[in-house]
């Protein structure tokens, strides 16, 4: 596969213009459905076999990144195993939110999907960086940031408010940028991005009320 | 030292540890605490580390006994400011070696060691320093100062409270709603925000093109972007014909910018296929197969 992922021309602006003139090239499709997606929470769905023959030949990967060579990630995964991560222009990278291959630092957690190749590396379809889901109680509100609790331990934790990235998830409503509906006390669902220098979590979303 | 300070610390710290002494042995879950302590590492051993914080929680109370009896001597003042600094070196070694790990320190389980944990051990101390110094027992001057006694033993409280985290949700979270509801949320102000991208992916995903395209989508979001009232949501793909293989594609969806599932039951998506090598429209029915995969209806 090519690695076109640097390369101006392809990310630019015409390029983006082409493509939302193809998009709206596109057939309509009307209605809604149920089955569910391949985005972040995906990271986390407990594996299943699926009817699609796409989904069902997918390898997994987890660990730390140890080594950026190229556009391979080594990766120390957490139960002593070993991986290489082959990113290609077509594997979707999240870091808090969709993001390039430059912002993937050695130290950073990662839990990839991909197809083994026969050199024994996996070719990324979709790269999470540093994701985590945790539950935990909402201590107390700041502009910018929560302080939550985590776990039978309590463990304090800081999870940063990001503008015009961190989304709400409420009963019944769609994601919203609106946070003022979080309570102290609550429960909530952090889905977001660790931070490895200072241990704190750059939130996506939070999740109350469900 | 000021005498009411010196007279009463016997009662404030004999209280505090008979507390904190009790917890840690009595305490059903202490082997759990400690499991969690660097004593483990220390000790080697996870159930000595428990016995090692019982042993600790026996000698709080046997100096808290003491404090409460016999004040106005010096033994229990001194060995309570002893407990007190062998705390606080415990927590500088633990924090410098693990600073993940648990205090410890009272009876319930709490986070790392924090600022919190130091000021309560060197509170120990002080309080062990104030005693030691002490003439008449608490008693004697309680009697004799009741009034300023109480404000004492109720500033005591307040600052212990202050320093301890396992009564939060008695003062500190009630305090912060109290300043929420006067002061207003500090989170208020973003409700009429353009959509987020995450809400128009969410609405991609309850959507029948996402259903319809998802045998061809292989990738997360790969990128986003909005242009004259759309927002174009680009995903990787693999299309695979019987006649020309498998080609890596672009799937593109675009929606109105302004849709998530609070504006529409029914999304309507444009959804394209594009080569990635050669730019060129692929031409695929995505509907060819959904009259086979209808979803069934859900039994309720």
């Amino acid at each position: 596969m090519s690695h076109r992922q640097n390369d101006p021309g392809r990310r630019g602006l015409d390029r983006r213009r082409f493509l939302t003139t193809a998009a709206l090239g596109g057939a309509t499709i009307v209605g809604a459905s149920a089955l569910g997606g391949l985005d972040a929470d995906a990271a986390f769905a407990a594996p299943m076999p699926s009817l699609d023959p796409a989904i069902s030949r997918s390898a997994f990967a987890e660990g730390r990144i140890t080594q950026i060579k190229g556009s391979v990630l080594e990766v120390a995964g957490s139960h002593g195993d070993q991986h290489l991560i082959q990113l290609t222009n077509a594997t979707s990278i999240w870091k808090l939110r969709t993001t390039t291959a430059d912002q993937i630092q050695v130290g950073d957690g990662l839990y990839a999907r991909g197809v083994d190749m026969p050199d024994g590396t996996i070719a990324a379809d979709a790269v999470w960086v540093n994701i985590v889901n945790l539950y935990c109680t909402v201590k107390g509100i700041a502009k910018d940031r929560l302080h939550l609790a985590h776990g039978a331990q309590d463990h304090a934790v800081v999870g940063h408010i990001v503008a015009d990235t961190t989304t709400a998830s409420y009963l019944g409503g769609a994601l919203t940028s609106d946070l003022s509906r979080v309570r102290i006390g609550q429960s909530a669902q952090i889905l977001g991005a660790w931070r490895p220098a200072d241990d704190a979590i750059d939130i996506a979303r939070v999740t109350v009320g469900h | 030292m000021i005498p009411i300070v010196s007279d009463l610390a016997p009662l404030v710290c004999g209280l505090l540890l008979a507390v904190t002494g009790a917890g840690k042995l009595f305490g059903r879950r202490t082997a759990q605490l400690a499991a969690n302590t660097v004593l483990v590492r220390v000790l080697n051993d996870g159930r000595r580390a428990g016995l090692a914080l019982r042993a600790v929680g026996a000698a709080e109370l046997a100096v808290a006994a003491a404090l409460l009896a016999v004040p106005g001597t010096l033994l229990p003042g001194v060995a309570t400011a002893v407990l007190g600094a062998g705390f606080t070196g415990y927590l500088g070694y633990a924090r410098a070696t693990a600073p993940e790990s648990s205090c410890g320190c009272s009876a319930k389980a709490e986070g790392p060691i924090g600022v919190r944990s130091f000021a309560r051990a060197g509170l120990v101390l002080l309080g062990g320093a104030a005693a030691a110094t002490a003439t008449d027992p608490w008693w004697t001057e309680a009697a004799r100062r009741p009034g300023w006694s109480a404000a004492f033993a109720v500033a005591a409280a307040l600052l212990l409270c202050a320093v301890s985290a396992d009564l939060d949700h008695v003062w500190l979270l009630p305090l912060r709603r109290l300043r929420i509801r006067l002061f207003g949320n500090p989170l208020a102000g973003a409700a009429d925000g353009p959509v987020p991208v995450a809400a128009s992916v969410e609405l991609l995903e309850q959507s029948v093109a996402w259903q319809a395209a998802s045998p061809i989508v292989r990738s997360a979001l790969l990128d986003h972007w909005d242009d004259e009232g759309w927002r174009v949501l680009r995903f990787a793909g693999v299309y695979e014909q019987a006649a020309r293989g498998a080609r890596p594609v672009n799937v593109l969806f675009a929606l109105d910018l302004g849709a998530s599932i609070d504006t529409t039951s029914s999304p309507a998506v444009r959804v394209s296929v594009i080569d990635d090598d050669t730019d060129e429209m692929v031409p695929v029915d995505l509907l060819a197969g959904m009259a086979t995969r209808q979803v069934l209806p859900m039994a309720t």
